[in-house]
């Protein structure tokens, strides 16, 4: 047999070690690549089935803030100005704020104190409009915000009073809310299933608008400015592409007079038939 | 020992056919198992409906059905349980991370074990056919050397489960009693695995010739259907949590266990770790073949290994070519089944694994082209194509750098949920940019072409049309090309997004009848043909290297395709049915899947030399030292 | 050209073109099945026609 290779005496040791090196040197290699890339963490959504028996205050308020910020979708309006499109909660003292408010001559509600306050402009936010925040032609006589215990939202009792926990205690207020009894409890967990189960998908568009909270920002039966544009006529100013890039990629191009409000990851969290109907039932609004 | 070899290609032609027949021999237990599960069903509609509403078949006389407990307690339908934080032990370090490496090492291993012994049968019928006793020399080696595989397997599997029981308690008991008695079945087909092993290794020569070779044979089929239906009874466990079925919104068993298996990513997977688990383990006794090679400076040994290496890398590319497209079905699955779950994997967090992925897959193309070009020197024919190696080389390079360019892929996370949105609406994976598209197929007829003109390097065709054929082989390369670089460009960037996804199936199929048009009209221009003298072991040390890059490519991608697969779940551990409340129960970030995976990589590195350690030391003899080496062969 | 093959160069060069005609004109046919069984016809010319 020709041998063109050179006349290295290659003993099995000294090859074995030049096959580790070789081998964990590549593996480094990929290890460095993925070290090099940008690192994300893929946070789970922060658990709410929580155990409401062994709650202590601090998980409450903690699940208060939760909600605030995810379920109870009320972070999509109240934010700071000049990006929001209802007062700034987080950046006020609400216990303050809501003190002023039952002072306020304009006040008509039957609130005492600053829980029920809040708790009064969350289910029935009319009912006390905040000056130049109200439904637009109506004189602040009208709030755009859906009550919070109402679907969409739809939240319960326990959940509400959660926020308002956190409410309180965000700003070093003492918290007057108590602690949900254990029938509550109860109550709340029965329910719960329901509430936080699978994403089941919707099966009609009326289902998908309900389940991605469209309402909550945006009229359907007439073209007025809630948070975000009345969608009455919605097929009319818009093609059905655009319709869909409105959702998918709200920000790409937002309407005149509108803050970046809408959510911009309803394009992971629809399925596509959700979308296609949702973009089918706008696009025939004409 | 012979240096050329006329007839080793031979194989190459009944492999396919035989893969298929073993991997459906490997499905019939499921199906059948499936049919007597609804034939006991079907026990008349009387007694079916009695029980429920009362009713009767006109003119039949009422059935008096009595209900048992059993009946009782099926109607009573179980949910998932919600396990809260603290009902997961903490140990004190991620349980995860322990799940995690446990699991990862039991699917290295098991894709091993599975995947020898397919294509060990494939060698040994080689062997019977063509009389040559070097396959079924060859054969029994990979036998003996992935030998203690199986009991690695067995026992990081049973490490496995002691860790799942004791770390994810809950999880454990709602999939005991989703899957029930299957977990039965699948510990005797241990049993049946484990008879079919040791009487074919133990039996490989006392049942070497004549009528006895065929009973060996049969022993090695059932060895694999056995090993097949363990693989597929995992992975219905896997594509279970992927996404689930016979099972209600809450997780209470609806349908029997052929629905809950039968689940809609359950072929799709079933597919691509059957094909990937032959590339896999032909990429690691490659890695055995390249050691030995080195290791010996006697001129018939080297030419032995470096014919099994040849071996290996032709077993692991060939099975690693229609990879792509298996992968390809499995995402369009996911996506049909949850478009959430396919922009989490193609998107968002995950999105920047397809970088590692694309840098990995490169590096196996790469060292599967560099070896079988270093293996040209192998025979003088070779000569007539070494000029194509450098285009060859260079498309590969071009190709491979489109592919990791981030901007043919990704912008960012926002770009990519208005990617998925916007351009995967109908045919969600397929979505893909047109640029990465073209650059992916290229690669794979790149190396392709590469593969072609080795296994002609040593033939002289002497049928009166091989100029046609030739001509013929080269429209269809030039054409291929031609039409996937057209249907990507033009449909890619000039029309409209359904045309644009609907294109990238016309570069598919381009890549797929350059594969298998090649196959056919070489295997029918080399009939009969004359064949050069070629060389076994005359191959340049350094190509041995490729031999080694493999495997530690494909241990390494198996790891990162394993954390997408799990990842896609997010915080659940049965997606939509049962959620992931355990302190892990975040996607982590890539970096730190990446040191994961190479604990594992090195592991399995480790545990892999030991078991060829031990294979060698069965025939090591203490007086005679290195005296015998020849005679393992 | 090699002694092996029975070809003239002649006989080579038509083959040559016939190999490209047929090749092109399997694939042309195969860029409209593949589109058409995904529901998106295409024209003569290949411009979608949908």
């Amino acid at each position: 047999m020709t041998d063109t290779r050179d006349n290295r005496e290659s003993s099995g040791s000294k090859v074995f070690v030049y096959a580790m090196i070789f081998s964990l040197g590549l593996t480094l290699v990929f290890t460095l690549v993925a070290n090099m890339l940008p690192q994300v963490q893929g946070e789970a959504p922060s658990e709410q089935m929580v155990d409401l028996g062994s709650l202590t205050m601090d998980d409450f308020i903690a699940l208060g803030k939760d909600l605030f910020e995810n379920k109870g979708t009320c972070t999509l309006c109240h934010k700071p100005a000049p990006l929001g499109r209802a007062p700034d909660i987080e950046g006020a003292d609400m216990v303050a704020v809501s003190e002023e408010r039952l002072a306020d001559g304009r006040y008509q509600g039957e609130a005492k104190d600053a829980a029920g306050y809040i708790l009064e402009s969350m289910v029935d936010p009319s009912r006390y409009v905040v000056a130049t925040w109200g439904k637009k032609g109506t004189n602040d006589a009208e709030s755009p915000m859906p009550a919070v215990d109402k679907p969409p939202i739809q939240l319960s009792t326990v959940e509400i009073d959660a926020v308002i926990a956190y409410l309180q205690a965000k700003d070093g207020n003492e918290v007057t809310v108590s602690l949900p009894s254990p029938e509550a409890a109860a109550e709340t967990a029965a329910a719960a299933p329901a509430a936080t189960g699978a994403p089941v998908p919707a099966a009609t568009a009326d289902e998908a608008m309900t389940k991605y909270v469209c309402t909550g920002c945006h009229a359907l039966d007439s073209n007025d400015a809630l948070v975000g544009p009345g969608l009455l006529s919605v097929g009319a100013r818009l093609s059905t592409d655009e319709i869909r890039q409105s959702i998918i990629d709200p920000n790409a191009v937002i309407s005149e007079g509108f803050p970046p409000a809408m959510p911009a990851d309803f394009a992971d969290k629809m399925t596509v038939r959700e979308l296609e109907m949702i973009v089918e039932l706008l696009a025939g609004k004409k | 020992m012979k240096n050329n070899s006329p007839r080793q290609l031979i194989s190459q032609t009944p492999l396919a056919i035989l893969l298929w027949v073993i991997f459906l021999v490997g499905f019939v237990p499921g199906i059948s198992g499936a049919s007597t599960v609804q034939a006991a069903e079907g026990t008349g509609v009387e007694t079916r409906i009695a029980p429920v509403g009362r009713v009767q078949v006109e003119g039949q006389p009422i059935v008096e059905v009595e209900v048992t407990a059993a009946d009782a307690a099926e109607t009573e339908l179980i949910a998932a349980p919600r396990p809260s934080r603290k009902d997961y032990p903490n140990i004190g370090v991620s349980s995860r991370a322990v799940v995690w490496i446990l699991a990862q090492m039991h699917l290295f291993f098991g894709a091993l074990v599975l995947a020898v012994p397919l294509f060990v049968l494939v060698i040994e019928l080689t062997g019977m056919i063509t009389g040559d006793d070097r396959y079924d020399d060859m054969a029994h080696e990979f036998m003996k050397i992935s030998l203690v595989g199986f009991s690695l397997t067995a026992i990081i599997g049973g490490s496995l489960a002691l860790a799942l029981f004791m770390l994810y308690p809950d999880f454990m008991a709602y999939m005991m009693r989703v899957f029930g008695a299957q977990w039965l079945v699948y510990a005797g087909l241990f049993f049946l695995e484990s008879f079919f092993l040791y009487t074919y290794y133990y039996g490989w020569n006392a049942f070497r010739y004549g009528n006895k070779k065929w009973l060996h044979l049969t022993l090695g089929l059932m060895l694999n259907a056995s090993g097949m239906t363990i693989m597929v009874l995992a992975n219905s466990w896997a594509t279970f949590m992927m996404a689930p079925s016979g099972v209600n919104e809450v997780g209470a068993v609806v349908g029997n266990i052929w629905e809950v298996m039968k689940g809609p990513l359950w072929n799709p997977i079933n597919l691509h770790r059957f094909i990937a688990n032959i590339a896999f383990g032909g990429a690691v006794v490659g890695a055995y073949a390249a050691f030995k090679f080195l290791s010996t400076r006697d001129p018939a040994l080297r030419a032995h290994y470096d014919w099994m290496g040849y071996t290996s890398n032709f077993i692991a590319i060939l099975a690693f070519l229609p990879l792509p497209f298996a992968g390809y079905w499995l995402m369009a699955e996911i996506y049909a089944y949850s478009q959430q779950m396919g922009i989490t994997a193609m998107g968002g967090i995950l999105a920047w694994l397809f970088i590692v992925q694309a840098v990995l897959i490169g590096t196996i193309l790469l060292a599967g082209n560099f070896y079988l070009w270093s293996g040209m020197s192998r025979t003088e024919g070779s000569v007539r194509y070494q000029w194509l190696i450098k285009y060859i080389a260079a498309t590969l390079v071009i190709c491979f750098l489109i592919w990791v360019t981030p901007h043919t892929l990704i912008l960012s996370a926002r770009e990519i949920a208005a990617l998925g949105g916007s351009h995967h609406h109908i045919l969600g994976p397929l979505g893909i940019m047109p640029a990465k598209n073209i650059a992916v197929n290229l690669m794979l007829i790149a190396t392709f072409l590469s593969f072609q003109i080795y296994r002609r390097s040593d033939k002289v065709a002497t049928v009166s049309w091989a100029p046609a054929g030739n001509a013929l082989i080269v429209a269809i390369y030039v054409v291929a090309v031609a039409n996937i670089i057209f249907a990507g460009v033009y449909y890619g960037y000039f029309t409209n997004t359904l045309y644009k996804v609907g294109s990238s199936v016309i570069q598919v199929v381009s890549t797929l009848v350059v594969i298998i048009t090649g196959i056919v009209i070489d295997s029918l221009i080399f009939k009969n043909a004359k064949t050069l003298p070629s060389h076994w072991g005359r191959i340049p040390d350094r190509a041995q290297y490729a031999l080694f890059a493999l495997p530690i490519a494909f241990t390494w991608l198996m790891g990162l395709m394993g954390y997408v697969r799990s990842s896609v779940k997010t915080h659940w551990h049965v997606y939509t049915v049962m959620k992931d409340n355990s302190p892990d129960n975040f996607i982590p970030t890539i970096g730190y899947a990446g040191n994961m995976i190479t604990i594992v990589t090195v592991l399995f590195l480790l545990m892999v030399l030991f078991m060829f350690w031990v294979a060698n030391l069965g025939s090591t003899r203490q007086p005679e030292a290195s005296a015998d080496g020849g005679a393992t062969v | 050209m090699n002694q092996e093959t029975k070809m003239g160069p002649a006989a080579t060069l038509v083959a040559t073109v016939i190999a490209f005609v047929v090749v092109v004109a399997v694939f042309y046919g195969l860029d409209h099945f593949v589109m058409s069984i995904q529901g998106l016809p295409l024209n003569a010319d290949l411009t979608p026609a949908g």
